[in-house]
Parts: C-alpha cells; structure tokens; sequence
C-alpha cells in the first residue's frame, strides 16, 4: 500500500484556505491537538471529494460516514465514504464512471472505503448488516443531489440492542479489560470505539452526549500513533509508550499511562453501565430471585429489580453519614448499586470528602464493611464512584499507577482491588488449605485494610515503596481512628508483604535457619496466617495465572514448617520471659512455653493476668467469649481433672469441642481454653444460658458435680459403626525432650474429649499441654503427657494409647 | 556441541544464572518444574496430620553450549547448585545433532 503510506502528501491539491497534509502532521506535532489536526484533515479530505465528484453524474449523492463523517478522520483511518442511488436501476448506469472516481480518489492517497446503497437500504434496519445502520448515525453530506440525502433517516432506537451486542463482543475479544500493558486505543475496552459508543447512545436517547468524559488524551495518542508508524497502528506498544511520553511532553512514560487509564476507565465504567441497560432480558428465574431481594429494603435504601437505590436522594446532602451505611448494606447483602446510585455518588463525592474530614473517625464504621461477607464488592463500588478516596485521599496516590514490568498485568488500585477480592474468594473454598486459613483468622478486616494500603507507596518514585506505603498507611488509618492494637498488626503486615515471597525465592526452604528466621520476624501463629494469606492474595493478583500450583507450593511448604516451628518448642519453658518491663506480666508467665506466648496476643495474655489476678488463692475464673465460635476461657489454679471436668461440663450441654488448649506456668496457674460451637444457637438467643453454663463449669471444676451427673444431661450420640475403625492413636517418645506425645486421630462425637482425657488422667498421667483440633467432623488431638514429672517409658504409653482407643467407642 | 539439562532447586536460581553469566553463557532456557528423584517426595506434618508432598517444585535449566565448554560449564553449575542436601537436583548431558537459528538459517555452533 505505497500510497496510503503517503496520505495526500504530494497528489492532492487542496483548495485555498484548506492546509495540505505536511502542515497539519508539523503543526500537530508543534501543538498536540489533535481535534484540530482530524478536523484540517477532514477539511482536506472534503475538498478532494468535492473536487472529483463535481465530474460524475447528477442524480446521486456522496456523504462522509464513520469517523470521516465525525470530522474525526485519523492520519491512516480509511475514508469511510456512502454513495446514495435512488434506485436499484440506476446503479448499474453509474457503475463505470463511480468506479473512475474512486479510483481517480484513491490514486489521490486517500484510503478509500465505499459502500453504495439506495435511500431504502438506508432506511431498513437489517439486523445481519447493523453496521450499515450504526454507520449512518454519522451521515455527513459531501456533495450531489442533497435532497437524496436527506431522506435518509434517523434509525430507531432499537439499534441500541445492536450496538450493544458488537460492542460485548468486542469487549470479549480484548477480556473484558481496560487494563492492558499495551493496550489497543481505538478498539480495546474504555478506547476510542467505546467513546463512540457513548454518543451513539446517546443519539438514540440514553444518557447526555454532552457530559461524557474527558477523551482529549486518548485522540492525541492515536494521532502520534498513525503518524509514528505511518499506517493505521493503534496499539500502544512499550516503545510507543516511551516514544509519545516525550512527544507529548508527559513526565514519563508511566505518567502517560496514567493519563491514559484514567481516560478510558472513566469511559468503560460509562460504557458498561450504558450496555447492561440495552442487556436482553435474563431467565424468569433470576428476575424471581432479584425481585425476591426486594424484601431488604429498609427506611434508607430500596432494592429495585436487584439493585440499590436510595429512597431519599434529595437528604443526601442533609445526611452524608448515609454513604458509610450504604456500602455497609450492600456488603452485607452483597448487592449492586443501581447506577442512579453510582450517579450520585459520583457527584456527591466532594461534598462527602468535606463532610468525612471532619466527621471522624470512620474506622469503626469502615471496619463493619471489611467484616461482611461482600466486602470486597462493596470496596471496588467505593473505589469506582470515588467515596473510598474521599474517605482516604491517600489512596489517590495509587489510582491508574502503572507497574512497568511484563510480570504486572495491572495497574497498582486494580492490583489491590483484585487482591482484595482474592482474599474473599479464598474464604468460600473449602477442602482448601490456603481457603482453611482464611476461615480461621479472625482479623480478617485487618488484613484487608493492610492490603488496601500495601502498594500504595509505589507512586512514590524516591523510596522502597514497603517503607512508604507504611508511613502513609499509618497517617491515614490513625486518622480514622484506628486503634494501637490494630495498628499493630496492619504495620506488621504492609512491613512484611514482601518477606514470604522474597524466601519462597531465594531461600533454602529445607534450611533450619530460614525457617527459625521467618518464626522470628512473625512472631505469632496469627501473624503467620494473615502474612500467608496476604502473600498469597498479592501474588494472585499480579496477574491470572501468577500463583502456579508451583508457588504455591512453595508458600505452603514455607508456612506450614514456620507453623511448626512456631508451635514445636514444647519443652522449652520460659526462662526470662522479655516482657519484663511489667514485672506482674513477667511472673505470669515464667514457665509457660513460648508456644503459649506465640499463639496467642498481647490483649489475651493480658486478659489471662486480669482473671488470674481476679480469681485470688484457689480461685476459679472462667469468662465466655463470642467471636468466630463460642470461647471460653478458665484461669484456675490447676488441679486434677480440671481440663476433663471443664470438657465434660461444655459437652453436657451438647456443644461442640472444636479447638481446646490448657497451659500452666511456674506458679501452678492453668490457663485452659475451649472453643466450641452451639449448633442450636441456644447461647445467642438466651443470654441467661450463660450464666447457667459458668456455674457448671465451675461447680464441675470444683468438683461439686461429678462427671455421672453430667452424662445425664449428655444428649444421647447414635452409635457410628465407622467411628472406631477410622480412629487412629500413637504415641512419640522422640518429638519433644520432657514429655509424650499422644496422637489420636478419631471421629468427633460429643464428649469425647471427656472421655479420653479422663483415661489419660486415670492412669495417673498428667496432660501439660493438649491442642485439639477439629477437621470435617475428625477430631485430631495432641496431648503432651508426663507422668511424676518424666514421660512415660515405652510401655505405659503403649498401654495408653490402647486404654484410649478402646475409650473410642461411643457412648450410646 | 552438547545439550545440558540441570534440575536445581527454585532458590539456587539466581545463583546459576549468575555463575553461567560470569563464565560469559548468556543463552539458557528456564522453567519452573515439579516432580520428584529417587526419594520419591516425602510426608509433612501439619497440625498432627501427614500429607504426602510427592511432586516438589524445582527450577530447570536448560542451555546447549560448545562440547569443548562441556566441562566446565557442568562444573559451575554443579558448584553453584549444591547445598549438600537431599534434593540438590540432577544435571543430564546430551548430543546435539545440529543447530539452526531460524532467523537466518544459520547452522552449528555459531547458531547457538
């Protein structure tokens, strides 16, 4: 195509007045404003058309459509030209002297694209030949007959469908993504052709062709692109990138980027919200499902056909405290908004920013959202309609930041927000290892808030980002309010998101020293797990096939041998214990093992001290928690049968052991734990069963109620023939230096935690540590057992293990 | 010339690339691998349960070179490969019958 290599640059001959092609292309360059370049070049084209057509037939008439008729017409676009006949008979008398013409255009330089129809082919909707349809709404007349031209008319609005649909197609073609490295400006999702779409739509009456946004970057590119690579190139490859930034006065290629995903993101996010009005319908059953959700509106919001909208729009300005409420209501119900909501919130958003400033703190309130099940959609509708930057500015630092390397697929908010909800998808997974930990950890919220901030120092070009995003985090989050304990853990984390990867990569994972490096920077057993999860969550997000089942082995074996070595040193008792700045707190815990100080935080441990304290000589404190599961918590001066009456007492209930733990330190405190869970729900809804539980557990303790008298209550379990054969014990003499270790593997039965623990302490066996486990309905147990002090020879643990096994078999 | 296959594990990674850079191989195919040698994986103990780890992730290299470099190039990675534990990896050698850079269709040694 040596020609249209060489647009217009020597044949034509433009008319005074018009610029020929060599001074628009200089002034272009001189001035980047591209609106001006097309329409000169538009002028140009028109000119030339009109100049030749002035040599055909009368009768016909010429328009300019597509981009062409816009007025839009790109340095290498092609000249999208209509010729209109009256009839079908005539076309076959014009036939030799339009093929002259186009011909004579095309040696001109032009790029020439022509279509002939007559005025009733124009006027026909075709659904096969929508294009035709969709390409008149830019009907512009060059020259001929004008009457023939106008009557063409307007297609009806029902082509909205039409568009719809090839613009989702397109959109699949490019998935569905407005995020990519080198990214097509004309075709791909939030580009030009998207634009376009946008005052299509609103030439047949949906939305406001005048409030579109700003798209001025976008045509500056496209022009550079088809002048830079001389044909019709819209892809922004890296070197484009890097090429353009320069010519385009932007400070680096990164900051062009920037400019560029703001354009088209404001652009799909319009678009997308345009095209789902235009959606065929869906299936009968889904509108019964979205109609159904009707019934969760409440005196703030209503749900219309599944989405949010406001029922007073107008006290949105009386009441800006209603945005929190919101995104905490469609988190909790996991709900779209409706987009007149978006509308508002988008223009509300300043006024919000104001109001939120001096209305803090919202940590509280935004940590409730964190907490629902839907959070993640509630944070990317926060980010879209720019509340969740009104609420932390800070965040703006990280909006369209592009990453350049070929491993980041996003740029950095996407990132975070893809993170996020990897996180969220994580927890709905079972028989996950990874979806396992996620269900365990009741700081979920925290990690999210961790996560939201964890890149966000990578605008900043001077300094590790780590350091950065922490700083900024820091100041923002104590702004909202957010505690020191908290705080502590959020710190941690941003500090931190790189440790797991950088060892997953460069470490010897089989290496004692990697792993004991790794227990001492997260101290905690929950700190590994929220560390893990956020590594996890952040590798996921770089791109979709990131976290290979490669790496993620890596991670696991990485966590899993940091658990253990977080948990394994049983034996070793505290000494000096460090906190000793608090002389009470380092009394408390003088001999307990540092698996006690690892697994659990510094709230609790405090808490623990508090009831020791409030319990005095003898006492027996027991206090009952609700989190994830029930807990209870006793702090007692241990005594015999302590951990198996307080196991008996909770099954007497009917509740469900599913994690227990029992400590002591030097001066004889046994500090015992149970979490269990009420399947009937009884202690939620009658707070009175509470009390009730305390005083057993107590007398149990105490010895005032003997195990036969609890049996009673105990409900009746049917017996499961399966339940000895799949149980499992063993014994390990080797594992830890002071005590035996019982293994039991076993199907989880009310009371059976009892049971076993009263055959342990029958033969005169003492449990030092117990950690109780309950996986899909299997209970794994690990008891650290001694006898007088010493663990027990070979054969008193054979013999126990057997005297437990035989204790296996249910009570019916 | 000689085609080297080197199965090391996924942090010596670098420190080959490295290695082979400093003795001027600059070309090399990489990828991320599982499986298992002749200790056909092992069993991990989470939370009192065993878990079979059978395919264990590693890094493989591959590169053809000169057979008169043959030597030495197994030494460096060989040295820089080794912790002098189970699972360091394995290195395989063999003959390549011809090489051809499709750019240009050159053949043999000045191909690769």
């Amino acid at each position: 195509m040596g020609i249209a290599a060489n647009p217009l640059s020597n044949t034509a001959q433009p008319e005074s007045g018009v610029l020929a092609e060599p001074e628009i292309r200089e002034r272009f360059f001189a001035t980047r404003d591209a609106a001006a370049a097309l329409t000169l070049r538009s002028q140009l084209v028109d000119s030339v058309v009109r100049e030749r057509w002035s040599w055909m037939p009368a009768g016909l008439a010429i328009a300019a459509v597509g981009g062409y008729g816009r007025r839009e017409l790109f340095p290498f676009s092609d000249v999208d030209l209509l010729i209109i006949t009256p009839t079908d008979h005539s076309e076959a008398a014009i036939k030799d002297p339009l093929a002259m013409c186009l011909r004579d255009l095309w040696d001109k330089g032009l790029r020439i694209s022509q279509s002939v129809h007559t005025v009733a082919d124009c006027n026909q909707i075709d659904p096969a030949n929508a294009e035709l349809a969709v390409s008149l709404l830019d009907r512009r007349f060059l020259a001929g007959d004008q009457g023939l031209f106008d009557q063409i008319k307007d297609p009806r609005p029902e082509l909205g469908k039409n568009i719809a649909q090839l613009t989702k197609e397109r959109h699949t073609r490019f998935q569905d993504t407005i995020y990519h490295l080198e990214p097509n400006v004309k075709d791909a999702p939030g580009g030009l052709r998207d634009l376009q779409v946008l005052r299509w739509f609103a030439r047949l009456g949906a939305g406001d062709a005048a409030a579109l946004p700003d798209s001025k970057v976008l045509f500056e590119i496209r022009c550079f692109l088809h002048y830079l690579a001389a044909r019709d190139d819209n892809k922004l490859s890296f070197e484009r990138q890097d090429e353009i930034a320069q010519l385009s006065g932007a400070a680096s290629p990164e900051d062009l980027m920037r400019r560029y995903y703001r354009a088209v993101r404001s652009i799909a996010h319009l678009a997308n919200r345009r095209l789902d009005r235009f959606e065929a319908k869906r299936s009968t059953l889904f509108a019964q499902f979205r109609d159904r959700t009707g019934r969760l509106s409440n005196s703030d919001f209503s749900i219309v056909h599944g989405e949010v909208l406001f029922r007073a729009p107008a006290s949105l300005a009386a009441d800006p405290g209603i945005f929190l409420r919101l995104f905490d209501f469609i988190a909790h119900h996991d709900l779209p908004l409706a987009p007149d909501t978006e509308e508002r919130l988008e223009q509300s958003a300043g006024t919000f920013q104001f109001w939120a400033e001096s209305h803090q703190p919202h940590w509280p309130a935004f940590r409730n959202i964190l907490r629902q099940r839907a959070a993640s959609r509630a944070l990317r509708a926060m980010h879209d309609t720019g509340i969740l930057e009104a609420l932390f500015p800070e965040l703006r630092e990280m909006e369209a930041l592009v990453i350049r390397d070929f491993y980041h697929r996003y740029t950095v908010d996407e990132h975070t927000l893809v993170a996020i909800q990897n996180v969220f998808s994580l927890k709905a997974k079972s028989k996950d290892m990874f979806g396992d930990l996620a269900n365990e950890t009741e700081d979920l919220d925290l990690l999210v808030a961790a996560l939201l901030f964890h890149d966000v120092g990578k605008g900043d070009p001077g300094e590790a980002h780590v350091a950065v995003s922490r700083r900024i985090a820091n100041e923002a989050l104590h702004r909202a309010g957010m505690g020191e304990r908290e705080w502590s853990v959020v710190s941690f984390l941003i500090g931190s998101h790189l440790e797991m990867s950088a060892a997953m990569n460069g470490r010897d994972l089989s290496d004692p020293s990697t792993i004991r490096e790794m227990a001492a920077k997260v101290g905690t057993v929950e700190r590994l797990r929220l560390l893990t999860l956020l590594t996890w969550a952040d590798i996921s997000a770089v791109n979709p096939s990131a976290m290979t089942p490669w790496r993620s082995q890596l991670l696991w074996k990485l966590y899993s041998q940091t658990y253990d070595e977080l948990t394994r040193e049983l034996s070793a008792r505290i000494q000096k214990p460090e906190a000793a700045s608090n002389p009470a707190l380092a009394k408390f815990l003088e001999g307990l093992p540092p698996r006690y100080i690892r697994t659990h935080s510094e709230a609790e441990i405090a808490e623990h001290l508090r009831l020791e304290r409030e319990g005095g000589y003898r006492g027996i404190s027991v206090t009952l928690t609700k989190s994830a599961a029930w807990v209870m918590t006793i702090v007692a001066s241990d005594r015999p049968y302590l951990f198996a009456a307080a196991a008996a007492a909770l099954s007497s209930f009917g509740f469900n052991i599913l994690k227990a733990e029992a400590f002591s330190n030097a001066r004889g405190t046994a500090i015992d734990t149970f979490a269990f869970a009420d399947t009937t729900r009884n202690l939620d809804q009658n707070p009175a069963d509470r009390e009730e539980v305390l005083t057993v557990v107590k007398r149990a303790i105490k010895g005032e109620i003997t195990a036969e008298q609890l049996f009673k209550r105990r409900p009746k379990v049917k017996p499961d023939p399966h339940a000895v054969a799949a149980s499992k014990v063993s014994f390990d003499n080797e594992a830890c230096s002071t005590a035996t270790l019982i293994q039991m593997i076993a199907q989880d039965r009310p009371g059976l935690l009892y049971d076993v623990v009263s055959v342990i302490s029958r033969r005169g066996a003492n449990i030092e540590v117990v950690l109780v486990d309950t996986e899909a309905r299997k209970a794994i147990d690990v008891f650290y057992v001694t006898k007088a002090g010493n663990k027990l020879s070979a054969q008193e643990a054979q013999d126990l293990a057997a005297a437990i096994t035989a204790s296996l078999k249910p009570v019916g | 010339m000689k085609k080297i296959e080197a199965i090391v594990q996924p942090f010596k990674l670098e420190e080959v690339k490295e290695a082979l850079k400093n003795i001027g191989i600059d070309g090399m195919t990489i990828s991320e691998v599982r499986g298992h040698g002749r200790q056909k994986g092992h069993k991990e103990v989470y939370r009192g349960q065993e878990y079979n780890v059978d395919l264990l992730p590693k890094v493989k290299f591959e590169l053809v070179v000169p057979s008169t470099r043959l030597d030495e190039v197994l030494d460096t990675i060989t040295s820089a490969a080794r912790s002098g534990r189970i699972g360091d990896g394995k290195i395989f050698v063999y003959d390549v019958a011809e090489a051809i850079r499709i750019r240009n269709g050159d053949r043999g040694e000045s191909a690769v």
